[in-house]
């Protein structure tokens, strides 16, 4: 039995390893350090099955808590960077293409080692419980993704990706911040669960509220919300494929276990409710209505992401954290999925959806893969993103917001429109060449791997039900 | 006698004009610059909050201290990676100027 903290050590101590190795053996092959990486992720995936229950609150564990949720969410954290870094494999000739320096291979290495303090950061955000502890981790996971966002130093998109993720989430941080501050002013206290009893006891109202909202705004911002989604169709589209991919579920499932964990002490009041019910309600029509014109597919997927962050704000207005868990790692292993055909098929052409014209007579693995990520994306029965859908909407039929959940259902039609534009274009265009896209054997079982889930997820939703109880 | 109430009017003023800064600035250094204002702005109400509620004992809440410590912390990474960036921005467009940045659009 280990201790919880121990995980989050291990995590940074390898990214540092990697590092140094990176820095000194110089003739050692790059791609040994994200095959490093994975085995080491692998290893502390492993250790979160054996952590000892954590000790009553006192000194330590009043910033830092290893209940459940907060476990299920550091296996979240690890997958998604273990899958992530096995795009980045994929992806390496690209960040050659655009990092130049004294040898081929500069900068690759660095490109392998961030993705794992990220990890760290999400890892601990898992288990924040103080709000010092929370603003010191997001920062972790932005401050090395504003690295990661503009790492192709040659590249005029990444680098405008960069500045601009870079402004609009120092932003945010100010935001939180100065919310923090007011709620601190407020009641007193920095930990969460003595925020909410301070609360119960009655505070001046107008203040909390106020600091709450400013909190509201941080985090509507990291989980791409509307009105805080500006930076998301340009920040996606510019950011290396793997990146994006990482942005769009690490930072998404960090920024909703950060809110559900702020959310609880001030449930109860109806203001919250009502400003979260019409963030909601934005998000998802702005996101479905956006989506569909788009011609790019890494665009096409910054809106859908953002539509997915619609349909978990349903949960979170219900407060059904199983729902909301549920949701993200259906959502994680479809995005994943198209973000990793997306990796292979792009680097044969662009980003475009023209260049998965008739994908299924050149590759038909890639685009039978590229249809099941697609058909979860939008809901389809029988994979795991219909089962995502309706246990949010289950949730919220239960709390009476009925209105709610209508509209997610009418905007799950609108979904249906712009997934199905993919494979309309993957298997009736013609296709643009006749060549079949090479993919690696590690990225394929990898690719099966994410489907076979989907699918078993979409049939026997249970276990990941049961994994939060 | 400087109360709470100045203090906090002092620091909602500070943010204010860094969020202006922010929104209605064209030059990415000065963005940068009114950024670190309204970091600045919650530094200053966290001390202040914090000498407002003296304890049982007449010393302050030194958690709001401890946290501004980690703030100026944060913030200083957060210049380094961020100007890092905005170098290689002006090395590859030799402008640091919001308008010319528009490869993606909005």
């Amino acid at each position: 039995m280990i201790s919880a903290p121990v995980l989050e050590f291990a995590t940074v101590g390898l990214g540092l390893l990697l590092l140094l190795i990176e820095a000194f053996a110089t003739t050692l092959p790059r791609r040994t350090i994200a095959f490093a990486g994975i085995l080491g992720l692998l290893a502390v995936f492993v250790a979160t099955f054996f952590v000892a229950t954590p000790p009553p609150n006192g000194g330590f564990w009043n910033f830092y808590t290893a209940d459940p949720l907060a476990l299920f969410f550091k296996r979240f954290a690890i997958i998604t960077t273990i899958l992530v870094l096995l795009m980045m494999i994929d992806y390496a000739p690209v960040v050659r293409a655009f990092v130049h320096g004294a040898t081929t291979e500069a900068g690759v290495g660095e490109f392998y080692a961030l993705p794992i303090f990220t990890c760290a950061g999400l890892m601990w955000m898992a288990s924040a419980i103080d709000f010092i502890m929370i603003f010191v981790s997001l920062e972790l996971v932005t401050v090395s993704f504003y690295v990661l966002v503009g790492f192709m130093r040659r590249n005029a998109a990444s680098l405008e990706a960069g500045v601009k993720y870079l402004i609009l989430s120092a932003v945010s941080t100010g935001f939180l911040v100065y919310g923090i501050t007011w709620i601190f002013g407020v009641t007193g206290e920095t930990n969460l669960a003595r925020v909410a009893s301070a609360v119960i006891a009655g505070v001046d109202r107008g203040p909390a509220l106020f600091g709450m909202a400013l909190v509201l705004v941080a985090l509507g911002f990291k989980i791409a919300a509307v009105p805080f989604q500006i930076w998301v169709p340009d920040v996606y589209q510019g950011a290396p494929t793997p990146v994006t991919a990482f942005l769009s579920v690490g930072s998404k499932a960090a920024g909703f276990v950060v809110l559900l964990r702020v959310l609880a002490p001030f449930f109860m009041l109806p203001e919250v409710q009502r400003l979260l019910v019409g963030i909601a309600v934005l998000t998802l029509i702005y996101g479905n209505l956006a989506a569909l014109p788009q011609n790019n597919l890494k665009r096409l997927l910054a809106y859908s992401s953002i539509a997915h962050a619609g349909y978990l704000l349903i949960g979170v207005v219900a407060f059904a954290g199983n729902a909301i868990a549920f949701y993200l790692v259906a959502y994680l292993l479809m995005t994943i999925l198209s973000f990793a055909v997306l990796v292979v098929v792009s680097q044969t052409g662009g980003d475009s959806i023209e260049n998965f014209d008739g994908l299924s007579r050149r590759s038909p693995f890639l685009a039978f893969a590229m249809l099941i990520a697609m058909a979860s994306l939008a809901g389809v029965p029988f994979t795991a993103g219909f089962f995502g859908k309706f246990f949010v909407f289950d949730a919220a039929i239960r709390q009476h917001h009925i209105a709610l959940a209508a509209i997610g259902v009418i905007t799950v039609a609108c979904g249906f429109y712009y997934y199905f534009k993919v494979v309309r274009a993957m298997y009736w265009e013609a296709p643009v060449a006749n060549t079949a896209i090479p993919v690696s054997a590690l990225t394929r079982v990898a690719m099966v791997a994410l489907m076979i889930a989907i699918v078993v997820l979409g049939v026997y939703p249970t276990p990941v039900l049961n994994a939060l109880r | 006698m400087v109360t709470l109430g100045d203090y906090l009017v002092v620091s909602g003023l500070l943010f204010t004009i860094g969020f202006a800064g922010v929104m209605l600035r064209r030059n990415i250094i000065i963005i940068f610059m009114s950024l670190e204002l309204m970091l600045n702005a919650a530094n200053l109400s966290l001390v202040a909050f914090s000498r407002a509620r003296l304890g049982p004992n007449g010393l302050p809440d030194y958690n709001a201290q401890v946290f501004v410590f980690f703030i100026i912390t944060v913030a200083a990474a957060e210049v380094a990676v961020g100007l890092a960036i905005i170098v290689a921005l002006y090395r590859a467009r030799q402008t640091t100027h919001v308008e010319d940045i528009s490869t993606l659009k909005f």
